[in-house]
Order: structure tokens, then C-alpha cells, then sequence
């Protein structure tokens, strides 16, 4: 079981002339494992770039981030993000093994099935460009998937898709996650998702401050015509709303000097 | 004021329908079907050239019109000088591409994955860009004198810059997105030059590849004009000693049909085969 901590985590950017803004500010908190945890805020609260510094991709500030695994070995991650980002000029198959540690018979296997989870393992010899968008963005969960990362990190994995497909996107996801158990982080704008999938939802503010840290007691699976899911979406929006109206009435701070 | 009726005018009822392709196509007649296509188009250039040829020719002295420059042409193919000439120089020329295409995709890519390569490697790379093949060529022939050396080390620095600095150019464009996928699931330094950096260039390194070719041509006849030791450029510059301006333009005319026939069939068909996952729709 993986667990991530992030403790004291702040970000911030220069913006020339001893000017700096300030993305994250001295944030904490820990996922255990096998918890699915939705990050939600508004537009520029830092969720995104929570994501990519917990991944890497970013360097933050100061703070400390450390992903344990009872496994031993250094932790391994999977990242959906919003786009599928395939290689064009790689067959489905091929970039489901990019991004494998070794290509041995039983990882080809494992991708199979990842793909077979997903309903594409026909589809193994396509080109991305021969999938539509939804397809596409299937590849890229059953990859992060089929790496068995300690932590899967999903950023708005389904906000370029359709209504109807991110709804039948979402419906895999809960079933592959149910299967898997892996450790997630999952972040999103859309409040109604992060209530149909998490166990656990952190509320940002802006200015890059946790607002709040729900846990979500629902049996599983869930699907948004459940009343108590719907009543807990209505809830959450309703919290969030305040949020809004207390950042309009308070402006984010002009950057730091 | 604007007036908006519902009654369709006479006019609005002919223009304004759009025909579909299909009645396009049925409506087009062969011969214009014929005269329009790009077969069509490659031949009416190539004639044109030849006529043009021809007018020049007529017009002034020096010009060996098309039938001078192809009979000395068949003499020199009777005289048996076409073969070996023409063998040793694609020999230097092919070694001299092929070790610029190989030295200047890894360099190429390197400084275009590397900030520090790219310092160390910038300016040494834009002063052999800016030496010409001519100084290349009198270099080599101090250095190495008569032989294969000279003419392929003079093919290679003139055309490694140009392979190098296309290959750099396309590195530095590879998606930021598919790189920090990469990053995100530390995949292998090896593995992403292999499937993410050079697929991704093909269309650069062709293109530089293709300058390759044509600056490494010129490097390599003014190897062989100065070096002597056989060759097209060699037997180019006896002709032109002689004074006999249709034999040195038949050597010529030789190694540039080649060079286009090299360009259409191999490289045209190499590249279209790299980006058939374009078509794949």
C-alpha cells in the first residue's frame, strides 16, 4: 500500500522585478492507500499544478513531498492527464508498452488485459489517430493503469470529452479502480464527478489554501441517479458556492513582493 | 435599410446551389481530368526546362544545346569512362552523406535535448555552416591530397552543419506534452530518442538530408576538380580544360539526373513510409 504525504508544500512564481505569485501556500495532507481522493477548487487555485509537482513534471518551493511503498523499490506513478497524450506515430499497443519498466511477455500480457478492461484490446494494432477522442482517452487510463503505479495521478481526465462519454469513462473508472485499489489522486473542476469517485474530496481555495477536506461514506458503485449521491453533490456545490462568493468578495491577494 | 424576403430570386436559385464532388467528377472531361494531374504537371516542367535549354543554346555559343551534351555523353559511355568515374564518385559522395546523416542526428539531436550541449556546440556549428564547400575542398586536398579521403571528408563538413542544425531545430519542437509524459512515467533516456524524439523529427531530418545531398554534391565535385583522382568532378574538369563545355555539362547533367532520380524514388518513398501513421485514418 503506497501513502503520500505532502506537508508544507508551497509553490510560487517569479514574476520578475522581486515580484512573485504565490500558487501554493504551506499545504499538508496525506492519502493513504487504496483511497481515492478528488482535488476540487476553482479555476487557479493550484490544482493542477499540485498534480504536476506531486509527479515531477514541476519543481515546488519549499515544503517536503514522500510516497511510501510497503513494496519497497522506488514508487512507481501513472498520470492521466486532460489530452490522452499518445504517440501519433506509435500503435495503441506500442504506447501502452512506452511507458512499461521492461517489456517481458507478462507486462504484454498485463497491457492486454488493462486494454481488454477498457473494451480496446481489439484495437491494439490501431494508430491514436484512428480512435475518436473518448477511445484515445481510454488508452491513456488503461496505460496509467497497467504500469501498477503505487499512486495514479488524473488530471480532468474526461473535461474534453462529451457529456455521455465522460459518464461511460467514469462508470469504467469506478469499475477499474474497484478491481485495482490503487491509490488516487484525481483532480477536477466538476463537483458532481469528484462525488460519484471519491472517497475523499480536498476543497483549494484560491491563493493555494486547502478550504476543505471532505470524506464521502457511500457504498460503491455509485451512479449520479443515487439519491444520496445527489444530495452529497448538492451539499458540496453549495459549500463550493460559498467559496466562490468568498473569494469575490475577497480578491486573490496581489502578488507578494 | 436592409429588406429580407423568403422569395427566392432567379439568381439566388442557379449560384446559389453548390455542386458535390461527385457531380464534379462527372462533369470534368478525361482530357482536362489528364491535363490537370500532377504526371501531367512534372512532364510540362521538365519540357519546358529542355525547350528553354534549347532557346539558350541557340542563342549563345557557350551553351551546349541537349543533343551536344547527350552525344558526349554516349562517347564518353563508349569511351568507357562513365562507369568507373561515376562509381568512385558516388562511392565518396554515399560515404560522405551517409556519415553526415549519422554524425548529425546524434548531434542534432543532443543539442536539442541538451541547453548545455547546445552552448558548447552553437557557435562551432555556424562557423562550419558558414565556410563554403570550395574552402573544404582546398583544404582536404592540402591535408589528405589525391584519393577517396579528401573528396568524402569535404562531402562530410559541408553537409554535416545543415543535418545538424535541422535535426537541433526539430528536437527543440518535440511536444512539451508527450515530454513530461515521458518524464511522468521515467521512461528510458534510450527509448525516448528511439520512439518519441526521432519519429518525431522525420520531417527534419529529411529535410536535412535532402540539403545533405545537394551541399554535399557540390563538396564533392570540387574535391575531385581539385583533387584530381577520378570522379565526375575530375573528368568534368578535363572537359572543361579541353574546351569542350558539352562534355564538361554531360557530367554534370549525369550526377543531377541522379540526384533527382536519388530524391524522388528513395528519399520521397523513405519519407512517405515514416509518416504512414499520418494516413492511417
Amino acid at each position: 500500500m503506497a501513502v503520500l504525504t505532502v506537508t508544507n508544500l508551497s509553490k510560487t512564481f517569479n514574476l520578475g522585478t522581486a515580484r512573485e505569485s504565490r500558487i501554493l501556500d504551506d499545504i499538508s495532507f496525506e492519502v493513504s492507500g487504496q483511497t481515492f481522493v478528488s482535488i476540487v477548487g476553482p479555476s487557479g487555485c493550484g490544482k493542477s499544478t499540485l498534480l504536476n509537482i506531486i509527479s515531477g513534471v514541476e519543481e515546488h518551493t519549499s515544503g517536503d513531498i514522500t510516497l511510501t511503498s510497503d513494496a519497497g523499490g522506488p514508487a512507481r506513478m501513472g498520470y492521466v492527464f486532460q489530452d490522452p497524450r499518445l504517440l501519433p506515430w506509435r500503435s495503441v499497443m506500442k504506447n501502452m508498452m512506452y511507458v512499461q519498466d521492461d517489456q517481458s511477455r507478462d507486462t504484454v500480457a498485463r497491457a492486454e488485459r488493462y486494454l481488454d478492461m477498457v473494451g480496446l484490446k481489439k484495437n491494439a494494432d490501431f494508430y491514436p489517430g484512428q480512435l475518436s477522442g473518448g477511445m484515445q482517452q481510454r488508452v491513456g487510463i488503461a496505460r496509467a493503469f497497467a504500469v501498477e503505479p503505487d499512486l495514479l495521478l488524473m488530471d480532468e481526465p474526461f473535461s474534453h470529452l462529451d457529456a455521455i462519454t465522460a459518464r461511460g469513462l467514469r462508470e469504467q473508472l469506478q469499475d477499474i479502480w474497484a478491481q485495482s485499489k490503487k491509490t488516487v489522486v484525481f483532480v477536477t473542476h466538476d463537483v458532481v464527478e469528484a462525488v460519484e469517485l471519491s472517497d475523499r474530496i480536498i476543497v483549494l481555495q484560491p491563493g493555494g489554501l486547502i478550504y476543505e477536506d471532505i470524506t464521502i461514506d457511500l457504498p460503491r458503485p455509485r451512479r449520479q441517479s443515487d439519491k444520496a449521491v445527489a444530495t452529497l453533490q448538492a451539499d458540496v456545490l453549495a459549500r463550493l458556492e460559498t467559496l466562490k462568493a468568498m473569494a469575490a468578495a475577497e480578491p486573490v491577494a496581489e502578488p507578494v513582493a | 435599410m436592409t429588406t429580407v424576403s423568403d422569395q427566392p430570386t432567379s439568381a439566388s436559385s442557379t449560384v446559389g446551389r453548390r455542386r458535390s464532388t461527385t457531380e464534379i467528377e462527372q462533369d470534368t472531361p478525361q482530357w482536362r481530368k489528364v491535363l490537370t494531374s500532377d504526371p501531367a504537371a512534372r512532364v510540362t516542367s521538365l519540357l519546358a526546362f529542355v525547350l528553354f535549354w534549347v532557346v539558350v543554346s541557340a542563342l549563345f555559343d557557350r551553351v551546349p544545346g541537349p543533343v551536344a551534351v547527350w552525344t558526349s555523353l554516349v562517347d564518353e559511355f563508349s569511351r568507357g569512362e562513365v562507369f568507373g568515374n561515376f562509381g568512385s564518385t558516388l562511392y565518396r559522395f554515399g560515404v560522405g552523406v551517409a556519415l553526415a546523416t549519422v554524425v548529425g542526428v546524434a548531434v542534432g539531436v543532443l543539442m536539442g535535448l541538451s541547453q548545455l550541449s547546445r552552448a558548447f556546440l552553437e557557435s562551432p556549428v555556424l562557423v562550419a555552416l558558414s565556410i563554403p564547400a570550395i574552402i573544404w575542398a582546398f583544404l582536404t586536398v592540402m591535408w589528405f591530397g589525391f584519393g577517396d579521403t579528401g573528396p568524402i571528408i569535404t562531402t562530410f563538413l559541408t553537409s554535416v552543419p545543415f543535418v545538424i542544425v535541422n535535426v537541433a531545430q526539430g528536437v527543440r519542437g518535440v511536444s512539451r506534452d508527450l515530454r513530461d509524459m515521458s518524464a511522468t512515467y521515467d521512461v528510458p533516456m534510450g527509448r525516448r530518442v528511439r520512439d518519441l524524439v526521432l519519429p518525431a523529427v522525420t520531417g527534419y531530418i529529411a529535410a536535412g538530408v535532402r540539403f545533405a545531398i545537394i551541399i554535399g554534391w557540390n563538396g564533392v565535385l570540387l574535391a575531385e576538380w581539385f583533387g584530381g583522382g577520378g570522379g565526375v568532378g575530375y573528368r568534368a574538369r578535363f572537359w572543361y580544360d579541353a574546351n569542350r563545355y558539352a562534355g564538361f555539362a554531360a557530367w554534370v547533367v549525369l550526377f543531377v539526373g541522379f540526384i533527382v532520380l536519388l530524391d524522388r524514388f528513395v528519399l520521397d518513398k523513405a519519407i512517405q513510409r515514416s509518416f504512414r501513421w499520418r494516413d492511417a485514418r
